[in-house]
């Protein structure tokens, strides 16, 4: 098991230092450039052109800012924002924070739900219940993310008014303490019922299927023959070997969610990460992209290490040497 | 000799939406203690369907069972309740299924699911008894002791059904079924396998029920057959009897289909012509007729009763006694 870490480790420090250089000849690829930003709209003078360029080393081959970018990476240092004219780590940092808290109540909040529907609706499949809850399943699966946050807005704010619609705390309010923490989660209801609700569907489909189909393995006609009570073979066996597919899927949903969700950020005005990005793609804000899409990397290998783990102590076969 | 089981007029239909399938008709024979008998027939011939039923591990939302199946001379298993079943399971009938390789949780020791299964009729039994019980049942079909800590991925297929065999005498059942046991396994594995069932049946008087499709596993483990053939037993009787002359006319193409046991060629191998006969229809005549090679008239339009003949033999034949 250590070397295993040890040699995953490695591969997923050698992936992200792949990910991150591709990052920056696709950006670089791309049309458009920061600094046609940064001189507006309406302005279109070389010289001022080239000075730009000469200041952020754009006027340099790809090559040698490429190795300048790696130099600073290794002093750990993502660099300035163009636009914005601040540390990149510095920006990150701020939004990581309500990114995090989002996605991950809403990411636990559709396993437990969805799990547990899943596996009633295994229990009772055919029956009323597990055609409603399919049914119902269905329909938010195939519901766009920012058209549910849009209608909750009109529900629940406009009409009825009980729920904010923007933001993640009240601007107008100086709350400390436990009641900063209750404007943030009285402000958290909106967007993370709607990206509940939407996430829940995979959970559903992936743990009523794996339950049915554990359900129809051989041993279970064993444990059945031995007069073993149903309840029993169920808390047993079939949900310990129906588990298993969850704990994937569960993972994967983890490391993008951390990158944010730009649409409902977007929706609901959440100070998140996918914010940042949309900004920064739009901006074509070079080094923020590279920051944000560096974060992304690292999540999203060390939230896979974490799967394998994790999967690892769940199901005796899988032997990593 | 003890009666064992007994099943009469055993009748098991499928009931889908659209219609219903007779799989397994009018089945009826006798088991003494002591006895193995082997139930054959190809695939389809409805004899999982039969073991099935007398275990009661069918969907009972789509199966209907009429008859009896009278165990141990007073208890008929298919009018008994769920409860009174649940009670005889493991204990007095066990089960060991076709593949040995999914017959046990992949993701569990042999040893806790051991230990769930002991204590599912000795909930106080101490985790040294059932180990001491299990590794002594491991002894008598050849394995080590270390296989009681191993999961089942850790063992081959040969290990893993005698663990699996292991498993169904934990509580000293007086009946067994082996569901196809033998078959996913290689031909030598399976020879060794089948001696040890033997030699542990001597010392153990248990009494066993076969289901194959392999005449030659029932020749080489069983002093009893039933040729089963799209839900109806065509022949039953002892395998000395039937091996050396079989008087149902599939039976003679079974056996002809197989090669000689031990060495010689008794001429050329020959397969039975045709299809399994659709099971959702009723059939007047006898059902094997369409592709039995001396079907007259007779056969087409009139069901062939049992005739009893020496030894216990019954066959479905109008002809029985010309063969």
């Amino acid at each position: 098991m250590k070397r295993f870490i040890c040699r995953r480790l490695i591969t997923g420090i050698l992936t992200i230092f792949i990910v991150f250089v591709l990052n920056f000849l696709l950006i670089q690829a791309a049309p458009g450039s920061p600094v046609t930003t940064l001189m507006g709209k309406e302005n279109h003078d070389p010289e001022i052109r080239a000075m730009l360029e000469e200041k952020y080393g754009f006027d340099k081959p790809v090559i040698v800012q490429l190795g300048r970018q790696l130099e600073m990476l290794f002093h750990g240092d993502l660099g300035d924002s163009i636009i914005q004219n601040r540390p990149v780590g510095e920006m990150i940092a701020e939004k990581l924070g309500p990114t995090i808290v989002l996605g991950l109540t809403s990411a636990l909040l559709a396993l437990i739900i969805g799990t547990l529907l899943g596996v009633m609706a295994a229990r009772k499949e055919g029956k009323p219940v597990d055609m409603v809850v399919s049914g119902t399943q269905y329909v938010f699966s195939a519901m766009p993310q920012f058209w549910l946050g849009l209608m909750l807005i009109i529900l629940f704010s406009s009409n009825l008014d009980i729920f904010p619609s923007y933001g993640m705390t009240d601007a107008r309010a100086d709350h400390t303490g436990i009641n900063y923490v209750i404007d943030v989660l009285y402000h958290m209801c909106l967007p993370a019922i709607t990206l509940t609700l939407t996430l829940i569907p995979q959970y559903f489909k992936i743990a009523k299927s794996s339950v049915l189909q554990v359900t129809n393995e051989e041993f279970i006609q064993t444990f059945k023959a031995a007069g073993m009570p149903v309840k029993q073979i169920f808390r047993k066996y079939i949900l310990r070997n129906a588990i298993l597919p969850t704990v994937t899927i569960f993972g994967i949903s983890m490391a993008y969610l951390l990158t944010g969700v730009m649409l409902i950020e977007i929706v609901f005005a959440w100070p998140g990460m996918g914010r940042l990005m949309m900004t920064a793609i739009n901006q074509r804000d070079y080094p923020t992209l590279i920051g944000i899409n560096l974060i992304m990397a690292i999540s999203v290998a060390v939230v896979m290490l974490l799967v394998d783990i994790i999967y690892a102590k769940l199901d005796p076969r899988i032997r990593y040497e | 000799m003890k009666e064992i089981l007994r099943v009469e007029d055993l009748n098991v239909t499928y009931q889908t939406k659209s219609k219903s399938i007779y799989a397994v008709r009018n089945a009826a024979f006798t088991i003494n203690q002591g006895d193995s008998m082997g139930v054959v027939g190809e695939s389809g011939s409805g004899k999982s369907t039969l073991a099935m039923a007398v275990l009661r591990l069918h969907d009972e939302k789509y199966t209907e069972i009429t008859g009896r199946a009278v165990f141990d001379e007073d208890r008929d298993l298919i009018s008994m309740s769920q409860t009174d079943m649940d009670e005889l399971r493991w204990k007095e009938i066990s089960v060991v299924f076709q593949r040995a390789m999914n017959s046990l949780s992949p993701v569990h020791r042999i040893r806790q699911q051991v230990e769930d299964i002991y204590r599912i009729h000795e909930p106080k039994a101490s985790r040294e008894e059932i180990r001491e019980r299990m590794i002594s049942l491991l002894k008598l079909v050849n394995l080590p002791e270390r296989v009681y800590d191993l999961y089942p991925h850790e063992m081959s297929g040969g290990m893993l059904q005698r663990t699996a065999i292991a498993i169904s005498l934990l509580h000293n059942p007086k009946l067994i079924v082996f569901d196809e046991a033998t078959t996913a396994l290689d031909v030598v594995t399976q020879g060794q396998i089948l001696k040890e069932i033997v030699e542990m049946e001597k010392t153990l008087n248990m009494t066993r029920i076969m289901i194959t499709h392999d005449m030659s596993v029932v020749a080489e483990s069983c002093n009893k057959i039933a040729v089963m053939y799209a839900g109806e037993l065509l022949e039953t009787g002892m395998v000395k009897d039937i091996f050396k002359k079989p008087c149902h006319p599939y039976t003679q193409g079974l056996i002809k289909s197989f090669p000689a046991l031990k060495g010689g060629h008794h001429g050329k191998l020959t397969s039975i012509p045709g299809n399994l006969p659709d099971l959702s229809v009723s059939c007047k005549g006898c059902i094997f007729a369409d592709r039995c090679d001396r079907a007259e008239k007779k056969c087409f339009e009139e069901k062939p009763s049992y005739k009893a003949m020496q030894n216990g033999r019954n066959v479905a034949c109008h002809f029985a006694e010309e063969m």
